[in-house]
């Protein structure tokens, strides 16, 4: 997303402007990134979003799944049982389409998944602990088969790598609104590191605005050269 | 409404404020209709006792074609004046009874019955007709147009040349048409399919109702999608149940309208419900096999909306289906808005598949709500939350093992909650720190997170 524009985040294609580029790599599903870093998650694709309770990730994650909720049900497995609907509904979520399955096991939450990923078009799962590897790959590959997007949400874990289409970690945020026992919280500022084949393989940085509305807004998507060992 | 409340002058329709306005001493309750369905399967099987091929349409209303018994009892009045002695037995005053040509005009001399007993027996069909309200067709879309042209009664939208209904209405106005005309809807005489039917066998018995509701889910789902592929949609459903001890109970269901599976598996719900909690035997040793049968299939409803797609649907309706067996039947959960003040107070919770309950109305303002963004993840119960505070003011939170610095805050905003069920008040913070902002409630107990704003 270019500074100052203001565009949703999940990125649907906008060829229009000549700026959406197909790389020679690209298979049926479409591999695409704007001249900005803009990463598109599509039909098939799988983005991991990570960041602590608070960074704003669940919140991203919805308005990712708003943008499918147009072709179908969308889903949320919610781990921790905590999902506020209010959210999902503020992210443009019609309450219709928003089924939310609970589950904390480990072996069910892989089955459960995959039978979400065969309804739904668009899954947010959160990831428990003691998923195994293996079971994140197959998942990955039934999203890919099925067409049906699929947002992981790691809560203790890392995914394995060369699943994610799109990785997005949350590092730092900031509000605005409330000082010193004044106002209310109002407007949100997150910085993501992001990276994976919709980023063409570099780490970048994007800084989103929400302020409770409908759509995220895109500040800014600065290059941000990933920080080495260094010894001084 | 029971008849000590109609009795005190509350009416059907009325605010609950006026009604405890009339009669202070009103309790209201939740509609529950499986509970409605226990009470009234006396009168169900009272009736049954008399006149074979009871069809039940809703919790409360049931349907009796009476053309054999008539003769058998040796006349209408005689008959009624029978199945009147019967309810009265088994559920006391409060019913109505209405006889007359077809299921719609005898719903509405139902309707219309006073007196004492109550029942209303209508010999010029098309005259009774012709003097209800325009807004007895039910098509709320029509019924405001036909006003404004001035048609006030069925009687007057009768006399209309049915093609010109048709022509200015479309298919809603043509069905309203039949209906002030006294023509009930004949169902296709389709042919219905013998593998349509579907059956499940459980061994051991299934003794949990719920579990027995769950799976009467998958099965109305299997028959929606079967008749689908055919393109029919049925009006009617017997369900049958066989308990471990060789009993088996059926019933009839039917609608005026064609039943989806939602509607198919709420029906089945309220009647295993009435034979395990209602009069009779119930089902003794569990249920060992459950039978829905479709009847009057129609091609009625099932046309689709452009764009709809009836493959991508029952694939849905499949694959959620099975996350429901995966997660369990309250693991897969809808929710829809409801009034309220605090963030969980807002969602009304319910399993998917089911109709939502919502008890407060989210359009009345309430104020002191808690002002959006709202929190994207709230706790079932609000937990214990360390803050340390110096002179009234939040300066750090403790997030797992670290403490994280206060950058800024807003609050607190007085929340004195209903003293009068033990409520204590409370203050709410909102906290901002460089992990993300919590909302927070202080009281006596200490400091509670209620939200967080991921």
């Amino acid at each position: 997303m270019a500074m100052g524009e203001t565009r949703s985040p999940n990125m649907s294609p906008r060829p229009q402007d000549g700026r959406t580029r197909r790389s020679d790599s690209d298979d049926a599903g479409g591999q695409e990134a704007d001249a900005t870093g803009l990463p598109v998650v599509g039909p098939g694709r799988v983005a991991v979003l990570s960041g602590d309770p608070g960074s704003g990730v669940t919140r991203l994650g919805l308005v990712m799944l708003a943008e499918h909720a147009g072709r179908g049900v969308v889903s949320y497995l919610d781990v921790r049982g905590w999902l506020n609907p209010l959210a999902a509904w503020e992210a443009g979520i019609d309450p219709d389409r928003l089924v939310i399955a609970r589950c904390r096991d480990a072996v069910r939450w892989g089955r459960a998944t995959a039978a979400l990923l065969d309804g739904s078009s668009a899954v947010f799962a959160e990831i428990p602990d003691g998923v195994k590897d293996a079971q994140i790959r197959k998942l990955a590959a039934l999203a890919r088969n099925r067409r049906t997007v699929l947002l992981l949400r790691p809560l203790s874990r890392t995914v394995p790598a060369g699943i994610a289409h799109l990785t997005l970690d949350a590092y730092e945020t900031t509000w605005s609104g409330a000082e010193g026992g004044h106002g209310r919280i109002g407007r949100r500022t997150t910085r993501f590191r992001a990276s994976g084949k919709a980023m063409r393989g570099m780490t970048r940085t994007i800084e989103m605005e929400d302020d409770g509305s409908h759509a995220l807004r895109l500040v800014s998507g600065m290059a941000a050269p990933e920080t080495g060992r260094a010894l001084g | 409404m029971n008849a000590a409340a109609a009795r005190e002058g509350i009416r059907r329709g009325m605010r609950r404020g006026e009604a405890e306005g009339i009669c202070p001493r009103v309790a209201s309750i939740e509609r529950d209709r499986s509970a409605e369905m226990i009470a009234f399967e006396s009168v169900v099987a009272a009736v049954e006792g008399l006149i074979p091929r009871v069809e039940i349409v809703e919790p409360g209303l049931i349907f009796v074609p009476v053309a054999g018994a008539v003769a058998y009892y040796g006349g209408e009045a005689a008959l009624v004046e029978r199945v009147v002695k019967e309810i009265d037995r088994v559920a006391g005053d409060g019913f109505r009874v209405g006889l007359a040509d077809g299921p719609f005009a005898a719903k509405h001399a139902a309707e219309a019955a006073s007196g004492v007993p109550p029942v209303l027996i209508v010999e010029d069909n098309a005259a009774f007709l012709a003097a209800l309200d325009i807004s007895a067709v039910g098509r709320e879309e029509v019924v405001a147009t036909l006003r404004w042209l001035g048609i006030s009664t069925l009687g007057e939208l009768a006399r209309l040349p049915g093609s010109a209904v048709a022509s200015r209405f479309g298919p809603v106005g043509a069905d309203a048409h039949r209906i002030a005309s006294g023509r009930d809807r004949a169902p296709n005489p389709r042919e219905v399919p013998i593998d349509s039917t579907v059956v499940e066998r459980f061994s051991p018995p299934l003794r949990d109702l719920d579990h027995a509701a769950f799976v009467a889910r998958a099965m109305a789902g299997r028959l929606i999608s079967t008749l689908a592929s055919i393109g029919a949609a049925p009006f009617r459903i017997v369900v049958e149940a066989e308990a471990a001890d060789g009993t088996v109970r059926s019933r009839t269901w039917r609608s005026a309208d064609p039943l989806d599976d939602r509607a198919i598996a709420e029906r089945v719900r309220w009647q295993l419900r009435a034979w395990v909690d209602g009069v009779g035997a119930g089902i003794r040793g569990g249920l060992v096999a459950l039978r829905i049968e479709p009847a009057d299939l129609s091609g009625t409803g099932r046309q689709l909306a452009l764009g709809e797609d009836s493959h991508a649907a029952a694939e849905t309706h499949r694959a959620l289906t099975e996350a429901q067996a995966i997660v369990g039947a309250d693991g897969l959960l809808q929710a829809h808005p409801q009034g309220g003040r605090e963030p969980g107070e807002q969602v009304a919770w319910h399993r998917w598949g089911e109709e939502p309950i919502v008890r407060r109305d989210p359009e009345a303002p309430w104020p002191g709500r808690v002002p959006g963004p709202s929190p994207a993840l709230v706790p079932p119960d609000r937990r214990p939350f360390h803050v340390e505070w110096d002179g009234g003011m939040p300066v750090r939170v403790r997030l797992g093992t670290r403490w994280v610095e206060v950058r800024s805050w807003a609050g607190p905003w007085r929340r004195i909650g209903r003293w009068w069920r033990g409520e204590n008040p409370r203050d709410q913070y909102q906290i901002v720190t460089s992990a993300g902002a919590f909302l927070c409630e202080v009281d006596d107990g200490g400091t509670w997170l209620v939200g967080i704003y991921d």
